[in-house]
């Protein structure tokens, strides 16, 4: 009976100690900070090519003509970082609006990786979200 | 009428806490006057609740908007059905949707079990009860959908969000609440076998088919909620891991570890721990899922408002759920013992509770994911999220072990399979899934996942085929009967394995599905009137681009031809509405040509009127629609599994010969006439309307008939409205007439709006075909069934002279005698 317990509890802490690098190095590809635009310009430097998820509202939005080109800021608390992207966009994306980027930020501002917006949804359960709350 | 429905709410809690009281006190002192005392007070609330939503439905219908709550969510110009939907459209209203029908399924699941579980009945009611008092709580203090605006009530209702105002979105929730309210129901007897320590096997019966009924329903909350955000999200996928959807995901895999895991115990003894504590997790995660989704907790792109309070509350009953429940385990372990132990790793219960530690493994797996944000910043102050990659890079491999292990387990022994038993079993399986995957990479298919997935699914295919026909010819030869008739009897002695087996070729359907996601290809393209893009072998070109609009909203709709090596395959319309009140938010209307091989999937992505220039996103999605129809055939399965052990023999002994055959012919007599009872419009009206439904052909406007900028000196416009009034006058109705314009114009492009998608939505029509195929063999069965009244159900082990199948003969004889 001793002898079973000995593999059991070695079996199971085989596995979790398996099971647990695997979940930490797949953390380390699949994480992403995420943050608004005012705690990214307290020290942008400091982000400088992090993967980010960053949060805001859009203004200044400017689309290339015949493209799917755009330029825009993103402002929160005051603080705004220029960006850009390339590629659709979903319905809700425009001035004013409260989006979530996901992309690096480089030297010419931040660059939003391709299907890297999301426009909050509608919520059913709270159609309007208090803007910059 | 508001004050009423507060006092209803009011009363229901009074009498909710009386059942839990009465209960409680009669289940001590074995008072049979105070237990039936608690029972009916718990009928009530039934009642009750039913009131209190007569009185939230009427309040919608009636345009009420002096209540908060109906003015938030509906308008007067909401369809009547839509109206009735945003009952549970709301977080109050969705609280009190979520109490009715756990009053509804308590009344029932206590009506049923009443004698049969006489000693369990108060203990029952009072769990549930309790779990009422907390829901009407909330409501009633924070809440309460009835409350009133104190100043004024303002003359018009904000209106339903116009992407929510959509037929899956109406059925989606109150689908997934089922689901999670039925799984209240095995909670509510697992506690009271703990509280009563009546812990013999007697509870399991109880509660195994109120767990398959939920387990449905989740399923299907799960599927539509699929469809959805396919159709209308209009970003080519269905499943984004977002913390809602993952609300939902989360119980269904412990309620299908439970479901699975109970066999264990029904056949063993083994694993009763276990399957308590299964079910405790199941409710508990169903309350955790509502907490996470209502209460802020989770940031999830959906913005729900964040909520303390809530949160507060709820964590406080989550907190008391969870030592209240594992504490009663505890003290109960002695009883819980086990009467087995594992015989061996090669045997069904082995593989089983593999099955079982990867779904509780990918419960806790995806609740860890969904927290991490909230997790991280808790501890690192930093809020570090995780997305879809992160996910699918984990579930890809656990979901392809839950599918293999969906094959072996059925064909392993209980206790232990012999290695000829395993050469047996094993063999035209195995051989299927190496033909399988020769054949994907001769296909040219390099995506590992999908390769493996496709042979995986070859093989669980092959194993649940095999498991049939061997059955029913070891059946055939035992009773003499014909192979179909083999078949049958095989299925309906033996409903829950059948059944199962019927779940598991649905599964392995969707899983198809899920592998083809794998290799799809996107593509957005830029096109300006006749230029050509192309994808994954499909071109699509560029049309032209139309303006219209109708009572509620305007629409742009893009017309494109698709082609597919150089033959034209489709005309497909994508489009944007832009709802009145709501023009800041277009909806995407999404194309899909539908087809068994992939769907073409077209999303307007930005245009330009003028020059009449249009980007496109396009989707080509392998094999998507083996989902929806995997769900259709895992529906009959489990609708076979869930049927009344006696149902077929009822069937077989009491149905008259011809009966079939009338009710068949009855009910196709029916139908025409339910086609018929269309409303007969009249004929001005019907010009109106088909006058907007056109295109004016005159060649230049892009308008639609009673829309044309030329309108005074077109001469096109004259001689269509001429040709209507025609048909008109040949007594043709609003599709009729459109038909005529279409097959006189050669496209649909002469409509103004792409046909209704409802009636190509072949992916929906497919269950209800499974489901109509299956009625038809059901009445087949019947049939053949009453021309051989005396057919003997003798035991199938007397096959002594085939020794080849002596294996599995034994086999079936075990489980035919054990498990039914």
């Amino acid at each position: 009976m001793k002898t079973k317990a000995i593999k059991i509890a070695v079996t199971c802490v085989v596995l979790a100690a398996a099971l647990g690098g695997l979940m930490y190095t797949t953390l380390q590809g699949g994480t992403e900070y995420y943050i608004h635009v005012d705690e990214v310009m307290q020290n942008p430097s400091a982000w400088q090519d992090k993967r980010l998820q960053l949060h805001g509202f859009v203004a200044d939005l400017r689309q290339r003509p015949n493209s799917l080109e755009y330029k825009f800021d993103v402002q929160y608390n005051g603080k705004v970082i220029p960006a850009r992207y390339t590629g659709v966009v979903p319905d809700t994306f425009k001035n004013a609006s409260e989006v979530v980027l996901k992309g690096k930020l480089q030297d010419g501002g931040f660059s939003v990786e391709p299907n890297g917006v999301m426009a909050k949804c509608p919520s059913k359960y709270n159609p309007q979200t208090a803007a910059g709350s | 009428m508001p004050a009423l429905g507060s006092f209803t709410l009011l009363a229901t809690f009074l009498v909710a806490s009386y059942a839990l009281a009465a209960s409680i006190a009669g289940g001590r002192r074995r008072s049979r006057a105070l237990i039936e005392s608690g029972v009916g007070a718990f009928y009530m609330t039934a009642a009750l609740m039913a009131v209190a939503s007569g009185i939230i439905i009427h309040a919608f219908v009636t345009d009420n908007y002096a209540i908060k709550y109906v003015q938030h969510y509906s308008d007067a110009a909401q369809p009547l059905a839509y109206k009735i939907t945003s009952y549970w459209g709301g977080l109050d209203g969705s609280i009190m949707f979520w109490v009715l029908l756990l009053s509804v399924f308590g009344t029932i699941a206590v009506a049923s079990n009443r004698e049969r579980h006489r000693e369990l009945i108060p203990w029952v009611v009072a769990i549930m009860a309790a779990t009422e008092m907390f829901f009407i709580f909330i409501m009633v203090v924070h809440n309460n959908p009835f409350s009133t605006f104190v100043a004024s009530a303002p003359a018009e209702g904000k209106g339903l969000n116009p992407l929510l105002q959509n037929f899956y979105m109406a059925i989606h929730p109150p689908s997934l609440y089922t689901g999670f309210v039925a799984m209240t129901i095995p909670y509510a007897f697992g506690m009271a076998a703990l509280i009563t320590g009546h812990l013999d096997d007697a509870w399991l019966r109880a509660v195994r088919r109120w767990t398959m009924i939920g387990w449905l329903f989740l399923t299907f909350g799960l599927t539509l909620g699929m469809l959805w955000a396919y159709e209308e999200l209009g970003w080519g996928g269905f499943w984004g891991w977002d913390p809602v959807e993952n609300a939902g995901l989360l119980p269904w895999f412990t309620a299908t570890a439970f479901l699975h895991s109970v066999m264990v115990q029904e056949r063993r003894g083994m694993l009763r721990v276990w399957n308590v504590t299964l079910v405790i997790t199941t409710f508990f995660l169903t309350i955790f899922g509502t907490f996470m989704t209502r209460s802020g907790v989770v940031q999830s792109v959906h913005a729900f408002g964040e909520d303390r309070w809530l949160a507060g509350l709820f964590s406080g009953f989550m907190i008391v759920l969870l030592t209240f429940s594992f504490g009663y385990v505890i003290y109960r372990l002695p009883l819980l013992k086990s009467r087995h132990e594992l015989d061996s790793w090669v045997s069904r219960e082995a593989a089983f509770l593999a099955n079982n530690w990867i779904l509780l493994f990918s419960a806790f797996f995806i609740l860890f994911a969904t927290m991490f944000p909230t997790l991280s910043e808790a501890v690192r102050g930093q809020r570090l999220t995780v997305g879809p990659p992160f996910f699918n890079q984990w579930m890809r491999p656990i979901g392809l072990v839950l599918l293999i292990l969906t094959g072996i387990a059925p064909l392993l022994a209980w206790k232990k399979s012999s290695a000829a038993n395993l050469v047996y079993q094993f063999t035209w399986p195995v051989a299927m899934t190496m033909v399988t995957a020769a054949g994907v990479w001769a296909l040219g298919i390099r995506v590992w996942s999908s390769g493996i997935c496709f042979a995986f699914c070859a093989f669980v295919g092959t194993t649940i085929l095999q498991e049939f026909i061997r059955g029913a010819a070891v059946r055939k030869g035992a009773s003499g009967s014909d192979y179909f008739t083999a078949l049958v009897g095989l299925v309906s002695r033996q409903q829950r394995r059948y059944g199962g087996y019927i779940v598991h070729v649905g599964i392995v359907l969707m899983f198809l599905g899920f592998a083809g996601q794998g290799y799809k290809s996107e593509q957005d393209m830029k096109l300006s009137p006749g230029e050509q893009g192309s994808v994954a072998g499909f071109t699509v070109r560029q049309d032209s681009i139309s303006v219209t609009s109708d009572d509620q909203k305007q629409m742009i709709t893009g017309h494109v031809t698709v082609f597919r090596n150089g033959k034209e395959i489709a005309r497909m319309t994508p489009a944007r509405w832009f709802f009145a009140k709501h023009e800041s938010q277009p909806t995407t209307e999404v194309a899909i040509r539908r087809a068994p091989g992939e769907d073409v999937y077209i999303v307007l992505a930005a245009y330009d009127i003028g020059t009449q220039n249009a980007t496109y996103a396009v989707t080509v999605n392998p094999l998507v629609n083996w989902i929806w129809l995997g769900f259709g055939i895992l529906a009959i399965g489990t609708g076979i599994a869930l049927l009344p052990e006696r149902a077929f023999a009822f069937a077989a002994s009491r149905v008259p010969e011809g009966a079939v055959t009338t009710t068949l012919v009855l009910l196709l007599l029916l139908l025409p006439g339910a086609a018929q009872g269309q409303t007969v419009i009249q004929k001005d009206a019907l010009r109106k309307q088909i006058e907007g439904d056109l295109m004016c052909t005159c060649g230049g406007c892009l308008a639609p008939m009673n829309n044309c900028p030329m309108a005074g000196a077109c001469h096109g416009l004259k001689e269509q409205r001429e040709k209507v009034d025609r048909l008109i006058e040949q007594g043709m109705n609003r599709e009729q007439i459109k038909a005529a314009f279409v097959r006189e114009h050669g496209g649909v492009d002469v409509l103004t709006a792409p046909p209704d998608e409802g009636f190509n939505r072949l992916a929906w029509a497919l269950p209800y075909v499974a489901g109509a195929t299956g009625a038809a063999l059901a009445g087949l069965v019947a049939y053949r069934w009453t021309r051989r009244p005396a057919e003997p159900d003798a035991p199938v082990a007397a096959n002594a002279d085939a020794p080849a199948e002596d294996a599995l003969a034994a086999r079936l004889d075990d489980e035919l005698r054990d498990l039914d």
